[in-house]
């Protein structure tokens, strides 16, 4: 058989089913990830890193500047929020399935000042349509019972009641 | 002193299919390969010094998937290696082995078999970050990342959603001129606008489907090139990659930006908007296709989103985008894309484009990005030199 040969009828072709059995990792959280999530369930804070020298600030706190490669320490750490303000946000319609969700998800990314990067999370207590860039938000933690040292020890961000 | 210019003198493709049940893999990559050798009337087994392939082993569905490569090609024992890039990383390998000294002639190969990953969505996840970004999309479909880039885009740029419409409808209607294309739809602004939102202000039809397919392009030093009738050369590449941290990034795509200052340092372009004729650039999302013309210096910033509403992104515009469909219109090749372009842009140069030939087209440029939630992009700079 050759390329002439080409199958004539979907039923035709054979396959195999396989699986990638790449299932079970663990990710490290690392020497910055700990202090942010130690941080985030034990005082119920957002730790963050200040490169002094680039004048940035980067949330959640990182070991290392990825525009000048100084090492961040300890006397960088600085705590931003619980407010910020919406950069940027979807409205995700649809899971990873295709399948159309009953209610939007919000995903936002949050800003907590000027010389700051943004912080990716999701937006509760708001209605889509009501949702927009600029918008003041607070974040909304688990009860410190529920906490687990994770990202998801903050439920969502919610605006700011005026 | 031997002549270091690159050229291409073969390419070789697959059409480019939602579905290729009727082949496997290897046999699109000896499909396409066979054409491109047939095309540069050379021997691979004796002709070719190196090959290259480009190449993700999630999407493959293979561990150390580079080890696989060899034979489709015509490349056992002889050197080989994969790019975990987009076929324009391969390329920029394949310019770099020529300009060296170390090869003549260099064979670059870049596919999809996307149609059998049967976890796409699974695997795109997969390239969140694990501790701070994947949990978040535990339900998420992982395309909202561009739903959020989208409006940074906008708002930043002024770019409106119409005009993103129409540079999706502009896309699906030029791939009716190109016979490889998979995705061709007469459908106009409107059709994209009512489509309906997924990932607001991101609509349905302005995502790329995905597409099955293979392309080879073979490259050779300046002195063998010139024994071909329509060498095209490659006159600049660069690539560049941005902060992985969704949240950390602009809205302005730097690294197609970065990328595009290297490949026109490298190929003397001072004015891009002068001297590029036409470009093939990223359309895996429509606002993608504007954001990326800005980046590269052929539109002002929040300019390009005009240049689509007014036509001129157009086959008889003064900027001609994606005239082959782009990913749009033929389907996301994954690591194919990059050289889908790349294939595009030579056709023309050679004035082998057939219905979508362009008239004037004498420098051309490819842009690739490696899609969500990536921050990596490259730049190619072809020109034909007559």
């Amino acid at each position: 058989m050759g390329f002439t040969d080409r199958f004539q009828k979907t039923t035709e072709p054979r396959h195999r089913l396989g699986a990638m059995e790449a299932d079970h990792y663990i990710y490290s959280a690392g020497i910055a990830g700990e202090k942010f999530f130690t941080a985030l369930r034990d005082r119920g804070i957002i730790l963050a890193s200040h490169c002094k020298a680039c004048a940035i600030t980067y949330v959640p706190s990182r070991l290392f500047c990825e525009r000048c490669f100084a090492e961040l320490t300890d006397s960088d750490d600085r705590e931003v929020g619980p407010e910020g303000e919406v950069a940027t946000f979807t409205l995700v319609r649809q899971d990873s399935a295709g399948n159309a969700l009953p209610e939007p998800e919000i995903l936002a990314v949050i800003r907590f000042g000027h010389e700051t990067t943004g912080f990716l999370h999701k937006l509760g207590e708001v209605s889509p349509e009501k949702v927009e860039t600029g918008m003041k938000v607070e974040a909304v933690l688990k009860p410190q019972e529920e906490r687990e040292a994770r990202i998801t020890d903050i439920a969502y961000f919610r605006p700011v009641k005026k | 002193m031997s002549n270091r210019d690159v050229a291409v003198i073969g390419v070789g493709y697959t059409t480019f299919q939602a579905l290729t049940p009727d082949v496997n893999w290897k046999e699109m990559m000896f499909e396409a390969a066979s054409e491109a050798y047939e095309d540069a009337g050379l021997d691979p087994r004796k002709d070719v010094d190196s090959f290259i392939t480009c190449a993700e082993d999630f999407w493959e569905g293979f561990s150390i998937f580079d080890e696989f490569t060899p034979d489709q090609l015509g490349a056992v024992l002889r050197p080989m290696h994969t790019v975990s890039g987009d076929g324009l990383q391969g390329l920029a390998s394949a310019y770099m082995l020529i300009r060296s000294g170390l090869c003549d002639i260099v064979a670059v190969e870049a596919h999809s078999k996307i149609s059998e990953l049967l976890t796409f969505e699974g695997v795109v996840k997969l390239s969140f970050d694990p501790v701070y970004e994947a949990p978040l999309f535990e339900t998420a479909h992982p395309y909202a990342a561009a739903g959020l880039e989208m409006r940074s885009y906008l708002e930043a740029s002024g770019t409106t959603e119409e005009q993103c419409a129409a540079v999706a409808a502009q896309h699906k209607r030029n791939a009716f001129s190109n016979p490889i294309a998979g995705f061709a739809a007469r459908i106009e602004t409107d059709d994209v606008l009512d489509s309906g939102y997924l990932f607001d202000p991101l609509k349905k039809l302005e995502i790329a489907p995905r597409a099955d397919g293979s392309i080879v392009i073979v490259l050779a030093s300046g002195d063998v090139a010139r024994r071909y009738a329509k060498p095209v050369y490659l006159e600049g590449i660069g690539w560049s990659s941005d902060s992985p941290w969704i949240a950390s990034r602009g809205s302005d795509a730097p690294y197609a930006a970065r990328a595009a200052e290297q490949a026109y340092r490298k190929a003397s372009i001072a004015n891009p908007q002068k001297e590029i004729d036409f470009a093939e650039v990223d359309d895996q999302f429509a606002f993608k296709t504007l954001q990326h013309l800005e980046a590269l210096g052929l539109a002002r910033p929040g300019e390009a989103g005009h240049l689509a509403e007014e036509g001129a992104l157009g086959r008889n515009g003064h900027l001609p985008v994606n005239v082959s469909g782009g990913s749009l219109g033929c389907g996301h090749l994954m690591e194919a894309s990059g050289l889908a372009k790349a294939l595009e842009v030579t056709l023309q140069l050679r004035g082998e484009a057939g219905k979508r030939q362009l008239s004037n087209a004498r420098v051309g440029v490819a842009q690739s990005w490696r899609g969500v939630p990536h921050g990596t992009g490259a730049v190619a700079v072809f020109s034909r030199r007559d």
